[in-house]
């Protein structure tokens, strides 16, 4: 061993059985709304929007816990992290998720896992206040585990490395001396915690400022104030989801490389750059609000354009450096989070393309949007959480990818691709997103759309119960081999069961 | 130990000299008697030493009264009543102040960086709720006098924000890790590792 500390892995591992599980889930229901969308179902639209809130607000809360469990395992390795702070984390967010659920399912809340001002506060009769002020407190709850989370994280950082400066390697980049340099897992915390404590702090004040408008509607919102807190926050946060998954690529790579993933001046300065720029990048949200500023509106779209550059330039090159002559050695670990970190690469092509004030005018409203943000997600934050879940059952030997791994891979892979294509040629054609009835005119690309997403589904089980299965015939393996220990009175080797002895 | 008890002398006797003020003023009264009554009672207890075991018992006491103050029915009150701005003037120091002081030491840093971003937070809703509010929150002031207070709460969740953070960026390391042979010591710097499986806990 490497590192200097041991990573938690049982509470991991636990969030990831319950990040897998929530994942399938979550997508069944955007299969569901698509199977809608192409009449191949009849669900109400009252129950569509429900779903649609549902499923936005699970995916995106469900890429936070898996990027926040992949960090923190990694973490593990070079600083001390208190456990029970990620017991009250996973806590919070389970109370939260009760609150979410039950505000949609119970009380009829749809307005959307963005809960833009003024929506919740006028259902149409759809919804009671009650709803929505569940709705927001579930936020608030997920919103405070994370806090405590990073002030952790942060404060772990911080005794190691005297600073969140020099966590982000500033004496690199300034050129100084110093033989103490970060991992890059560090400096992508450290980054990582500062851009996402602001949001979330931010969006607690924005979520009790709604909370207190729809309890007491006299005390008005300033509506394009909570449109740029809330975007602010919905957006920092999802990026951040990413940021804290990538971390498995730059500490599981080098184990198929054999090359070990370095903090470079580069790198340091990329993350650097991504810190300033994944906070001033919601302004693409904005770019039909045309009485904002229209140097906001022109910053919005040029960190659009600029923003993918710093940190997608040096982690993708990299990658492709560190794999070129390596003999790299393929399996289910590597190839998800190799094609993550693809998928993360041209899933910023159509949100750059968005982010023209001249194309945002036409294709925001458009099916185009979701289909920048599923690439992003199905080929990047979530592949590299189904690449983490692999390589936590992997076993110390690699295997080749191939049988049940290789079909699983290929339907994810080829369902994704299909499913986003289907979203970016809807969108270019001026189909709507968010809208439970489509016009018959759209209902071939929905139905296509339907089977696709069937097939990521498919894939998705078979990664989540790969997973499962791996960890109780892990747990199956450990318990024999104690015991076999404890039979022959040979304690030496079974003292603290071994995973990954079989996989 | 005399100069912090002086200096505590002065916050509160200047709190005092600022209750005629206070009356037209809601950001002299918020943003500054009320801080200073506070600071006097921090000062006075800082160097006091309690066990451990009772600290958050002095955290929950300070806690439950500043958010009683937080209220602007109390805030009217302490302006209308004698009785309250007695009150103001013992409770701030003594159950807020002091035992703040008191016990923040012993507080685990998670809670107090929770309580710090809380601060932050709840000073931009005091901000919304004192721009925002429809109708005279205190009946002691104008509305025009309540929503400077809005933006006096903002401008203090800025400075909070900058005083509390700064340190966070620029320090030195507290904590090495475990002693490590030369050859991890060298394979670990900078980078991650190529080893290395799932451990258990």
């Amino acid at each position: 061993m490497n590192y200097s500390y041991t990573p938690q892995s049982g509470a991991v591992k636990f969030t990831m059985i319950l990040s897998g599980a929530v994942f399938a889930l979550m997508m069944v229901l955007g299969l569901l709304m698509r199977a809608a969308q192409g009449e191949w179902l009849d669900i109400e639209p009252e129950l569509f929007y429900q779903i649609l809130t549902a499923h936005g607000a699970g995916m995106v809360g469900t890429a936070g816990l898996s990027g926040a469990a992949v960090m923190w395992y990694f973490l593990g390795r070079h600083i001390p992290l208190t456990k029970a702070v990620f017991w009250i984390f996973l806590s919070l967010f389970i109370a939260g998720v009760v609150f979410i659920l039950g505000s949609i399912f119970v009380g009829g809340f749809a307005g959307g896992w963005t809960f833009l001002f003024p929506l919740p506060a006028m259902s149409g009769g759809l919804w009671e206040v009650g709803a929505a002020v569940s709705f927001m407190l579930g936020y608030t709850l997920i919103g405070v585990g994370f806090l405590i989370y990073y002030i952790e994280v942060g404060r772990q950082i911080i005794k190691r490395f005297g600073g969140l400066a020099n966590a982000l390697g500033w004496q690199l980049i300034l050129g100084r001396k110093t033989d103490d340099i970060p991992p890059p897992a560090i400096v992508a915390a450290a980054a990582v915690v500062i851009f996402n404590s602001i949001a979330i702090v931010l969006g607690a004040a924005v979520l009790v400022v709604s909370i207190v408008n729809l309890l007491a509607p006299e005390f008005e919102v300033d509506a394009l104030l909570a449109k740029n807190l809330i975007y602010f926050f919905g957006h920092v946060f999802i990026n951040a989801s990413i940021y804290m998954a990538v971390v498995a690529v730059y500490e599981i790579i080098p184990e198929y490389t054999g090359r070990p993933w370095k903090t470079t001046r580069i790198f340091a300065i990329a993350w650097n750059v991504v810190l300033i720029f994944v906070m001033a990048i919601y302004w693409h949200h904005l770019l039909q609000d045309t009485v904002l500023p229209a140097w906001m509106l022109i910053t919005g779209q040029l960190v659009s354009y600029f923003s993918g550059i710093p940190l997608l330039a040096v982690t993708a090159f990299s990658l492709c450096v560190y794999i070129r002559g390596s003999n790299m050695k393929w399996d289910l670990t590597s190839a998800l989070l190799v094609i993550s970190i693809a998928g993360w690469s041209v899933g910023s092509i159509p949100a750059s393309i968005d982010g023209m004030i001249a194309v945002n005018k036409v294709m925001h409203n458009t099916q185009w949007v979701p289909g920048h943000f599923h690439t992003y997600l199905l080929l990047g934050e979530v592949a590299m959480s189904f690449g983490f879940m692999a390589w936590l059952v992997r076993g110390k030997n690699i295997r080749t990818l191939s049988g049940l791994d290789k079909a699983a891979f290929i339907t994810y892979v080829f369902g994704a691709v299909g499913f986003i294509l289907v979203f970016l040629i809807s969108g270019a054609a001026s189909v709507p997103r968010r809208w439970a009835v489509h016009l018959p005119e759209w209902i071939l690309q929905d139905r296509v759309g339907t089977i696709f997403a069937a097939l990521v589904v498919l894939g998705t089980l078979g990664f989540v119960v790969r997973y499962v299965l791996g960890l109780i015939f892990e747990n199956q393996a450990s318990g024999d081999q104690i015991s076999g220990d404890q039979n022959s009175g040979d304690m030496s080797s079974g003292g603290q069961p071994s995973l990954g002895q079989k996989a | 130990m005399m100069f912090r008890y002086g200096v505590a002398a002065v916050f509160m006797a200047s709190a005092f000299a600022l209750s005629p003020f206070v009356v037209s003023d809601p950001v002299l009264h918020v943003l500054v008697q009320i801080p200073l009554l506070l600071l006097s009672g921090g000062l006075v207890a800082s160097r006091i030493t309690i066990s451990k075991d009772i600290a958050y018992v002095y955290l929950i006491i300070a806690l439950v009264t500043l958010i009683y103050w937080m209220l602007p029915r109390s805030i009217d009150a302490a302006l209308s009543s004698t009785w309250y701005d007695v009150a103001k003037f013992v409770s701030l120091p003594l159950l807020v102040g002091a035992p703040l002081a008191l016990s923040w030491k012993h507080i685990h840093p998670v809670l107090r960086g929770f309580l710090k971003a809380n601060a932050i937070s709840m000073l931009g809703i005091l901000a919304f709720l004192y721009i925002h509010a429809p109708i005279r929150i205190c009946n002691s002031y104008l509305v025009t006098d309540q929503q400077n207070l809005g933006y006096g709460f903002f401008f203090v969740a800025i400075a909070l924000s900058l005083y509390w953070s700064w340190p966070l960026i620029f320090g030195a390391p507290t904590q090495r890790p475990p002693q490590r042979t030369r050859s991890q010591h060298l394979s670990y710097e900078g980078t991650s590792s190529m080893s290395s499986h799932p451990a258990v806990d």
